[in-house]
């Protein structure tokens, strides 16, 4: 198993995240059973599976967006707080990229990205604007800087909140099906950004559909069904030999036409 | 009484009817957007008893007449061994009233907010007071530009309980009821304080207007 491998040739690192035996029910629903994840420094990892498969909600609940019934998540080997300004002081090292942006709309994309950085970094206005327009520049959104996010397109709007997070100087970056809001002709220019950041060595986990990118990019790919992580393993051979029934007819589904 | 003689007459005290309205208005609005912010900061804030006491706020003021309300503060309070000046009951009266109006506004302004933006907020690490002051009052502010000039209005009309205690000088409907009580001014007496008011409230709303469209969010 490819999961045992990676976890043990690193053995003795601590992982960046890690999942313990998470339970979490939306009222009679249980959509996360007995999950367990551990993801390391510079590792990608990308969650696919049907829709309501708790795929969104794990990755929510790492920096406690969703909180959890039982089990444990730690960040670098520390629990993760419950509330107040330990909670925020984590989630400031933790990025979060969102299906719908979620930029705010009163401000400049300028202003977006340097808000964190002054108001939780503390860093000048000077510090904070250098570093957001060099990762707008990254991102390839630094021509709009000055434009409020009404003004931009999807993927632009995406790629200057990936400028947004990145911009914390994050230890492991969250996406939360980055692509699923954006027009097909914009997809790409985001799956760019994500790919030049996977390169880069960023610690990245990626809720997605995106199979292309997942093979391309993923160190390896967590499959989830029903709450639970049904098999994980490097993305061939994953997607080429999946092992259980439920991979199986998901993968058949997307690939059947 | 023609025109010219009642103006003629009582023109000093029209004049400082005006100014009155205009200066109670003004002290009022003031403390309204203040104390609205602060009951809407409590109705949206983690702690349920503070939540539950700004929605009652909110229910108690946005409910009670105005001239119940007067004659609470300016002749029940005293029982308490309260005095007001006649002035502060007045205004009072109108921030309590207007306040909850006000925060009224700020909730439809902030039910504009998607959770997301609140959602963006946390993951970057701000607290709960950081996200009030730098993503949610700001846009409430911004997007109820427009309710919150036509409480500017409310307020300035509301001070016109002023009339009901014996203020000095007067305000403009004061200022009617004595003329009237000492002329007959009639109609004509009632008139003129009414386009005080008129004038008044088409100036807040031209330049509510202007604002709104400056500082409007593009969505």
């Amino acid at each position: 198993m490819s999961q045992r491998t990676t976890e043990g040739s690193r053995s003795g690192e601590t992982p960046v995240i890690e999942l313990r035996h998470v339970e979490k029910h939306f009222g009679d629903l249980h959509v996360l059973r007995d999950v367990s994840l551990s993801v390391h420094r510079g590792e990608v990892v990308v969650v696919i599976g049907p829709s309501g498969s708790g795929k969104s909600t794990m990755c929510r609940a790492i920096n406690r967006l969703e909180t959890i019934d039982s089990g444990e998540i730690l960040i670098e080997g520390e629990p993760l707080p419950q509330e107040g300004r330990e909670l925020a002081r984590m989630r400031a090292e933790l990025g979060m990229v969102f299906q719908q942006f979620n930029l705010f709309s009163h401000m400049s994309v300028l202003d977006n990205v340097t808000l964190g950085p002054r108001d939780v970094l503390g860093l000048s206005r000077e510090e904070a604007e250098s570093r957001a327009m060099e990762l707008l520049a990254r991102v390839g959104v630094a021509e709009q800087a000055h434009k409020v996010p009404a003004q931009l397109s999807g993927g632009q709007q995406q790629r200057a909140a990936i400028a947004r997070s990145l911009a914390m100087r994050p230890k492991a970056m969250m996406f939360d099906e980055p692509t699923s809001a954006l027009d097909p002709e914009m997809i790409n220019e985001v799956l760019d950004v994500m790919v030049e950041l996977a390169r880069g060595g960023m610690t990245m986990v990626v809720v997605t559909h995106e199979m292309s990118f997942a093979r391309r990019v993923a160190d390896r790919v967590v499959f989830m069904a029903d709450g639970q992580i049904m098999e994980e393993g490097a993305p061939d051979a994953f997607f080429d030999h999946p092992r259980t029934q439920r991979a199986r007819d998901f993968l058949d589904s997307i690939r059947g036409h | 009484m023609g025109l010219s003689e009642l103006l003629g007459t009582y023109g000093q005290n029209y004049l400082d009817g005006l100014l009155t309205t205009w200066g109670m208005t003004a002290v009022s609005f003031v403390f309204v957007m203040a104390l609205a912010v602060l009951v809407t900061v409590m109705r949206v804030s983690p702690l349920a008893p503070l939540r539950a006491a700004g929605d009652l706020y909110v229910q108690v003021f946005r409910n009670i007449p105005g001239v119940a309300l007067l004659i609470i503060i300016a002749y029940a309070l005293p029982s308490l061994r309260v005095v007001l000046e006649w002035r502060t009951c007045v205004i009072v009266t109108t921030i309590l009233l207007g306040s909850a109006f006000g925060s009224e506004n700020f909730m439809s302004g902030i039910n504009t907010i998607s959770v997301g933006q609140i959602e963006a907020a946390r993951s970057l690490g701000l607290t709960f007071g950081q996200i009030l002051r730098r993503v949610v009052i700001p846009q409430a502010l911004r997007t109820t530009v427009l309710p919150m000039t036509n409480l500017l209005i409310a307020v300035m009309l509301t001070t016109a309980l002023g009339s009901q205690v014996p203020l000095d000088p007067q305000e403009l409907t004061g200022v009617v009821s004595y003329v009237n009580t000492r002329s007959t001014g009639g109609i004509l007496a009632f008139l003129i304080s009414a386009l005080g008011y008129a004038l008044t409230a088409f100036v807040i709303s031209f330049v509510g207007n202007r604002v709104d469209r400056r500082v409007r969010i593009l969505r």
